[in-house]
Parts: structure tokens; sequence; C-alpha cells
């Protein structure tokens, strides 16, 4: 099923929410709405299911206004934050209850209700946990019975507040690739609200940035990781390094550093920031001509597992940058603490102060760096 | 490490010479305030034998004042657990303007003295009060009689079921419900199948402090009740004229049927407790996961 949002904005008191928000999710996709907390994502997500009411805008299901629709006609399957399972029922009896409480005619035997929660508790491989209370499982498996409790009632739409929250690290990204797989079976419209940009990235097809009520960005996760339409986006995926500097005339100086800007050809002497991922910078041992290295020095080096990040202090003006490499990059030439180096961003993006943005990254070159 | 440590060692215990003093007055309190009075009222009750108890009890206006006493908690207890409930379930579940003042006047009997609850009643319905001649036009006897009784012992237990509700529907959020509503259940499915369940322990315990209240309760009662003996006298009642006619084994012999209540009800109470322990200990338990 397809939903389409349409102007839909929710206050609270003198906070607003939701601010004006339009977007499509097609039948049968994954999307994440990612963002910081108190950006509205739950609220969302929440009017979606029919928990809250918005202020101004409609919801269509499949093209139908669901305004009039109360929480319990909407077909929809709500995955908690803290699970919400009933604790005086059993896991069987928690799965079982949208079957039950359905009105006489539509509800199945007592045999077919008993057959469908063996299916569900075999689909989420915790069969031999039926007769279980919610107090006897471990987080995961609580989250799994939730999800199979929001199943059972075959809904259209399955959404997912902040499913991993709650978890340790372990079983957060067991539970990651298992969601995805289930979802690769089911094949159900499906969103689910996150503030944990790796899980967005690994298990969303379509990403959803929202920051203060409103949409920064919708793309896939490749397209609002590498090319990021607002600051906002690319400080809140991934680490950044912030370079501050003037745009002038089509070019941007930011300290010892000049780079070319022509979308920024009408700029006169604007206030600009540039952003580059640590994973850009190439450092070099020697300088380049034509400014495009910045001289620093190795503050700090950390091994981290396969990744090596390296704190560096420019020598201009003391401000910090962080780079990172590869394992086997870093053996190539291992830099110590006290090294000179010179940093060259191999891709950069220039945003104006102002609030205008370009629409694309600058992409300098290939550097030939260590 | 912390097993070699014994307790006494711990930061915030005290030496066993203080333990021991504190201990032992709080020994001496119980005792001198609660044990003995207790023990007092069944000493007195059956100084004069078996007989004399018996008889006291089986006297036609004691077993009047039992079955008036017994009929006000069967009115006033359900009527309290219906409103208690619904009172509970709009404070804790919902945000509507005028909140507070009803939780002020849900707490107002707990405020008000119970003589004050009493002489209401007789301002409303006495023969001079806005409503007694209304009343006595229409023959309808309230004041004096049954009616006046049950709606003084209604007006001094409502608050103990609302009020042992209010705070662990709060506690419990309305998450199971909203879950619930999602699934499909209706309103009424979802308070019997999911709300119900949650709150039994903290409504039983309210459904036994408030039959305490509505057995035991005397100042509101006295006021209203006109003290006609076999009519209109509750246990409390029948134990003070027994008291003022000097049948003290009498009055004793009454007091120990109220006593035995109250232990029983007390008796209840700490079961309703444990059990409870037993349900929050599991909850807490999920919880801690987090």
């Amino acid at each position: 099923m397809s939903i389409a949002i349409r102007a839909l904005s929710k206050r609270f008191g003198p906070f607003t929410a939701l601010d004006n928000i339009d977007l499509d999710i097609q039948a049968g996709e994954l999307v994440a709405l990612l963002g910081p907390s108190g950006c509205g994502k739950t609220t969302l997500l929440r009017i979606i299911a029919g928990l809250e009411n918005a202020d101004a805008g409609q919801i269509q299901f499949n093209g139908e206004e669901t305004a009039h629709r109360p929480v319990r006609e909407r077909k929809v399957g709500f995955v908690f934050q803290h699970y919400a399972l009933f604790q005086h029922m059993t896991v069987f009896e928690n799965v079982a209850f949208g079957l039950r409480v359905r009105p006489r005619a539509r509800r199945p035997g007592e045999a077919q209700i008993r057959a469908k929660v063996e299916e569900l508790l075999g689909l989420i491989q915790l069969d031999w946990l039926a007769d279980r209370y919610p107090s006897q499982l471990s987080g995961g498996q609580r989250q799994r019975i939730a999800l199979a409790r929001a199943l059972a009632v075959e809904p259209q739409v399955l959404l997912l507040d902040e499913p991993f929250g709650a978890l340790d690290t372990k079983v957060r990204k067991e539970l990651r690739r298992w969601l995805r797989r289930l979802h690769d079976e089911l094949h159900m419209t499906s969103v689910f609200v996150t503030h944990d940009q790796e899980e967005a990235l690994e298990v969303a097809d379509r990403i959803v940035v929202m920051n203060c009520g409103q949409i920064e960005q919708i793309g896939s996760p490749q397209e609002v990781y590498d090319a990021p339409a607002t600051p906002f986006v690319y400080q809140f995926l991934g680490h950044i390094n912030l370079f501050h500097g003037r745009a002038h005339s089509g070019w941007v100086r930011l300290g010892e550093l000049r780079v070319q800007t022509p979308e920024y050809q009408n700029a006169e002497s604007a206030s600009a920031t540039a952003y580059v991922r640590p994973h850009d910078i190439d450092l070099l041992r020697e300088p380049e001509d034509g400014d495009t290295t910045i001289a620093a020095i190795v503050s700090r080096v950390h091994i981290l597992g396969s990744l090596v990040r390296l704190e560096l202090r420019q020598q201009a003006d003391d401000e910090l940058a962080e780079v990172e490499m590869t394992r086997d990059r870093y053996a190539a030439d291992p830099l110590q603490v006290g090294d000179v180096v010179f940093a060259k961003p191999r891709q950069l993006r220039v945003f104006l102060n102002d609030g205008h943005s370009p629409e694309l990254p600058v992409w300098l070159g290939d550097g030939d760096g260590i | 490490m912390m097993a070699t440590i014994s307790p006494i060692e711990r930061a915030v215990s005290e030496p066993p010479r203080i333990r021991r003093l504190l201990i032992g007055l709080a020994l001496v309190f119980l005792t001198l305030f609660l044990f003995l009075p207790l023990a007092a009222v069944f000493y007195e009750a059956l100084r004069k034998g078996l007989g004399v108890y018996f008889a006291a009890i089986v006297d036609p206006d004691a077993l009047a004042a039992i079955r008036l006493t017994l009929l006000c908690a069967v009115i006033a207890v359900p009527l309290n657990l219906v409103f208690g409930i619904a009172a509970a379930w709009a404070v804790a579940k919902f945000e509507f303007h005028g909140k507070s003042v009803l939780i002020t006047l849900i707490d107002l009997p707990f405020a008000v003295s119970p003589v004050i609850a009493g002489l209401i009643y007789v301002l409303l319905f006495g023969a001079q009060g806005w409503l007694g001649p209304w009343l006595a036009a229409h023959d309808i006897k309230i004041l004096f009689a049954v009616p006046g009784i049950v709606l003084a012992t209604v007006f001094v237990t409502f608050p103990f079921i609302a009020r042992e509700l209010i705070p662990l529907m709060q506690e419990q959020g309305i998450q199971e419900e909203e879950a619930a509503l999602v699934l499909g259940a209706s309103g009424w499915q979802t308070f019997w199948r999911i709300t119900l369940p949650n709150i039994k322990w903290g409504l039983l315990y309210g459904v036994v402090l408030c039959t305490a209240r509505a057995m035991g309760e005397f100042g509101a009662v006295s006021v209203v009740s006109g003290h006609i003996r076999g009519a209109t006298n509750t246990l409390p009642l029948q134990v003070e004229i027994l008291y003022n006619e000097y049948q003290f084994a009498a009055a004793f012999a009454v007091a120990s049927l109220l006593t035995v209540l109250a232990l029983v009800m007390l008796a209840v109470k700490s079961l309703i407790e444990w059990q409870a322990r037993q349900t929050r200990r599991a909850a807490l338990a999920m919880k801690g996961e987090f």
C-alpha cells in the first residue's frame, strides 16, 4: 500500500512538531525517518498510524483519505519503542490479541488462531517461547514478539518507532539485518523511525532526513550520504570537518586553501563553510602548488580496528581536523604524532552561510597522496 | 568482595547499640498504643464469659447494626469502585482542562472533617435544610434513615480507590492501551483486557481500604444517623451507645467484632501487597533491560 502525505502540520502548544510535510511512500518500500530527537519523526509516524491527529494536511493510503478512519480501522502494524507488550499475557496471547478482539463475524476460530500464532512465532524463530511472559524475555526477544504481534493482524503498513533503540549494539546489528530480510520476504510497506544514521543507511531503501519539523532531504542511502542537500544533512550523517572562509567571484578561500566554485560566480565576499568527510582527505608529505593543501601537525593517532583516525592541528589557526584512512594505507607511510603533513581534501562541499546551497559537490581531482 | 563485608560495616548502618535502642523504642511504642488496646478489647469483651459475649452479639439491636454496617459497605464500595476507576482513568490517560480541579475535588473528603461531611447532609436534607420541605412533602426520608447513612459513608470513602489508582495508572502510561487500539481492539475491549488486568492489585488494595473505612466510619454517620436503635445504628454507633449505658462487656463484644473485621481487612491488604510486589518485581525486571 502506498502512503501520500500532503502539507501535514502539527503543533503541541507553542512547539511546532511538523511543519508542512510532503512525502510519498511507495508500496513495498522500506523507508527510514531519520533525525535528531525532537525533530518530529515520531510524531509523523504516530499521525500515520492514527495515534495522533494532525492540525492540518492529509494522509492518503492508496490514494484514499484517512482522516476519518480511527486507528483501529487503519490496518497498520505498530511496533513501539519500548515494545508495549501486554505484561499479564503470555507471548502466545500477546500475538493472538489482534485476532481475538475482532468482531465475532470476522474472528477466526481457535484452531485458526493457534495456527496463525504458531506460524508467526516460527517466522521470528521464537516458537519455543510461546508460554513465557514478557518479563521473562530478553530485549531482543521482546522486540521480535512485538513485531509478530503487529504482523498478526495482517497490516497493510508496518510502522516501527525506534525499533532497536533500547537494545545493545550486538543485538541491534543482528535484528537490523533480520528486519531487512523479513521485509524482503514480506514486501510490506514499512516506515521506521531512528536517530541512528548507521541503522538508516544499512536497512532502508530510502531515507527521509528530518530536522525541526521539516524534511531536509529524501533519497537513497547513497544519495543522502554522498550528496547531502543541506549543511544539516552533511553534519548529521557521518563525521565531518568544517573549514570557514569567504566566497568571491566563483572562488572560495579557506585559509591556505583556494577552491573553484562556479556556482557562486556572483558571490561577493560571502561568508562560506566547506564540509569535508574525514575519509575524503589525503595527507601529503610535501605541499602542492596552487593552494590545494593545508599545513598541519599530527596531534593524535587512533587505531580503530580496520581504520586509522588521525587528529590534525592546522598550523595557521590551531583548528582541529580529523582524517580517516584504512590500515593498509596507513601502513604505507605510518605518520607519527608531531609529523608535519599537508592535508588535501579530495572532495568538499561549500555552502554559503545564508542558507543557499549548490546542486552538486565540488570534485578536486584525484588525490595521489599517502 | 561484598560477601565478606558484614552489613554492620556499611556506611549507612548504625552501631548495634543504637539499632537495638531504636528497635526497642518502636516496640515499646507499638505495645503501648497498639497491642495493649487490641488485647484490652478482647479481654474486656470476654471478661464475663462467652455466654455474655455471644448474648451481646446476637442481641437484635446488635444484629441490626451488623446488617446496616454491611449494607453500607455493600453499597458504598461498588459505587466508589466505579467512580474511582472512571476518575483515575480520566486523570491518568487523558489531558483536559480542569484536571487539577478534579484531583482536588477527589481529595476533598480527606481534607474535610467527617463531622462536617455529615453536617453538609443535615443542611441539605434536614427539616430546615434546602431540600427538607420538598422531601417531607413527598414523604422521602433521607436524614435519620438508611439513605442518609449510606450517603455519608459514600462521601467519606470516596477518595480511597481513585487515590490508589491514579499514581498507578499514571506510572503505567498509555502504551499498552495504544498497542491494543492499533491491533483493532475497541475502547471497551481495551479496558477489560488491558487496563483492568494491569491495575487489579491496586484496585483490590483500594477496595480493601475503602471497605475497612466504610465499616468503621463514625463521625459523619453519627451526625446523620439519629441513633435509632435497631434501625439507624451502625456497628461503631452501637458500640458508643452500649458504652454510654455502662454495658461495658456488651460494648467491647460488639467492638471486638469490628476489630476482627479490621484485622481480616489488614490480612487481606498484606496479602494483596505481597502479590502486587511479586507482579511489580517482574515488571521491573522487564524495565531493567533498557
